[in-house]
């Protein structure tokens, strides 16, 4: 149940960098499952050559936003579709994290580690969930600075109307560099953190991973709305820390980790089929024009996937 | 200062689409000119506007700003000094963002945008105040998302915002067209006076004869991507929308779509 708590907590910090492109650039951004593991494998080479463990995670910024920075560029310059170029920096880097680990996998065995150093202070327990939750607590306050500044407002508007915000002089190819480069570093810190939290970088640990994040964005603004840009980044992080303990729950249940792939794709699938369902609506307590859910899934679903409901309803 | 020297711009070319928007247009603007632009569809009024905002790039001729020339300039880089309004009125504003964001936007055109805080309280007193002249009591309404205005307040907003930096030029794309009589009346006062407040060099296209008439000191009317009348304010004051469409009637193959027609 800690370890949830804990792991969940430091998903978080990617479930922020997730929300980053996916809800405020309205970029599904597949980059993340190779920028993950080079912020693991970058940390991890460099902690077992005796580099400060904190330098050592700040290094995976820098190589997670360089990640981000590939796949702006093929999106802006070269005008290559969103999701392509996030698969194929992704794809890229498969190579690059086996190259910079020399091998599939660096163990951090006896080695400080941030993790290593925070339990030296509060040992297991709620004490080192709490310094967690504090750590996440300050990436947000970041983020929601951030959001409110000039550049951050440019980035919001860049997600959110092209055509005006580049009729006030904003160039929308280096906002949409800039996002993708804070969300990938991110991204890079959370797989550093994690890789010291289980004493181990793995060439695999990515795979996947751009489906906790948006499983966490788009459960956590369902639960706890998004109505703000500090409701949607608190939102984002608990709703790391439900999606980390509905894991667990299967653990417990019985399930095998090695189905949780396919729990992360059905929960998604779930997310973005269910408020599609005319029965959903009704269910929902709150009666508004659109759930919470469908808000926070719009983004994933075509147009066309709601043509067949809106002629149901001119049907009935 | 805005001149528009020889410029030619065909879409599809060499193939059985194609289409010849602007052809050899020549225009020159003067420093606080309003000319209104109107013509029959397909005439490229917007293909004008879009010229001169960098949206669509000329084949042949130069667009100059202030004596230099901004041909090669990208759309943001020339919205440095080109203020915008679309025939949308979604287009213009952000809804994700509140009032208050989206003017801070709007007031930081031309500047580096750093990590400096967007809104603050003094530059909150100085949106609400500009926004005191819409009339529509938004100046009370900062922090509500853009999106849940009307389509009116919209555009009343809109108009605040591509002014509110004192562009060197400004564009209207049909701005009105898409709101209802009461509204677009509402807009159409509001451009006039801020126009007039800030002597903005400006270009408006319209579809409303009355309003073409009636708003700017010159108008032009264009056909088959050529300007084939230029009149100045005096010949204007004395025109009426029969004359207008009299002009139209003269030239061969020019439709007149019923909404021009009916207003």
């Amino acid at each position: 149940m800690i370890t949830a708590f804990e792991l969940g907590l430091i998903y978080a910090i990617m479930a922020l960098g997730v929300y980053l492109t996916f809800r405020i650039l309205n970029f599904p951004d597949l980059t993340v499952d190779g920028s993950f593991t080079s912020g693991a494998a970058t940390a991890a080479i460099l902690i077992t050559n005796e580099v400060d463990p904190f330098l050592a995670t700040a290094a995976a910024f820098v190589v997670g936003s360089l990640a981000g920075m590939i796949t702006g560029l093929l999106h802006t310059k070269g005008n290559i579709n969103g999701l392509l170029a996030g698969i194929l920096t992704m794809i890229g880097l498969y190579s690059i994290n086996l190259r910079i680990m020399d091998g599939a996998n660096v163990p951090l065995l006896g080695q400080d580690t941030v993790i290593s150093m925070m339990r030296g202070f509060t040992g297991v327990g709620w004490t080192s969930v709490a310094v967690l939750a504090a750590v996440a607590l300050i990436f947000k306050l970041i983020m929601d600075w951030y959001l409110q500044t000039d550049n951050g407002l440019a980035l919001r508007a860049t997600g959110d109307n092209e055509q005006m915000i580049s009729s006030f002089a904003v160039s929308t190819d280096r906002q949409k560099i800039i996002g993708l480069m804070l969300s990938n570093g991110l991204v890079g810190i959370a797989g550093a953190v994690v890789a010291q939290h289980q004493g181990f970088a793995d060439i695999g640990m990515g795979i996947g991973l751009i489906l906790v994040g948006l499983a966490s964005v788009i459960v956590g603004q369902a639960i706890f709305g998004s109505r703000s840009v500090m409701q949607a980044t608190l939102a984002v992080i608990l709703g790391a820390v439900v999606y980390r303990l509905a894991i667990q729950l299967a653990l417990n249940v019985g399930l095998n980790p090695n189905d949780m792939k396919l729990m992360s794709a059905i929960l998604v699938v779930a997310a973005l089929l269910l408020p599609q369902w005319k029965g959903f609506s009704k269910l929902s307590l709150r009666r508004r024009s659109s759930s919470p859910l469908a808000d926070a899934a719009a983004p994933l679903t075509t147009p066309d996937a709601h043509l067949p409901k809106a002629s149901a309803e001119k049907g009935a | 200062m805005l001149t528009i020297d020889s410029v030619s711009k065909t879409f599809f070319p060499h193939t059985v689409n194609e289409r010849r928007a602007l052809v050899d247009v020549n225009l020159e603007l003067t420093e606080g000119d309003f000319v209104t632009v109107i013509g029959s569809n397909g005439a490229g009024k917007s293909t004008l506007l879009n010229t001169v905002a960098g949206r669509i790039h000329q084949d042949t001729g130069v667009v100059s700003l202030d004596g230099s020339d901004v041909s090669r300039l990208k759309e943001h880089q020339r919205a440095a000094q080109v203020g915008r309004v679309f025939q949308d009125p979604m287009a213009g504003t952000a809804p994700n963002l509140s009032i208050e964001e989206n003017l801070s936007l709007a007031d930081r055109r031309g500047r580096p945008r750093g990590l400096s805080r967007g809104v603050t309280k003094a530059k909150r007193e100085r949106f609400a105040e500009a926004l005191k002249q819409l009339e529509l009591g938004l100046e009370g309404r900062l922090k509500t998302k853009v999106g849940l205005l009307s389509g009116g307040q919209r555009q009343a907003l809109s108009l605040l915002m591509a002014t509110y930096s004192d562009p060197r030029v400004l564009l209207l794309d049909e701005h009105t067209a898409a709101l209802d009589p009461q509204r677009a009346e509402l807009v159409t006062r509001l451009t006039r006076s801020v126009v007039e407040d800030k002597g903005l060099t400006t270009l408006m296209v319209t579809h409303n004869m009355v309003q073409a008439l009636e708003v700017g000191n010159r108008l032009i009317m264009m056909h088959e991507g050529r300007i084939i009348l230029d009149v100045g304010a005096e010949q204007k004051a004395q025109m009426t929308p029969q004359d207008l469409l009299a002009e139209f009637g003269k030239l061969k193959g020019a439709v007149v779509d019923d909404k021009t027609l009916l207003q």
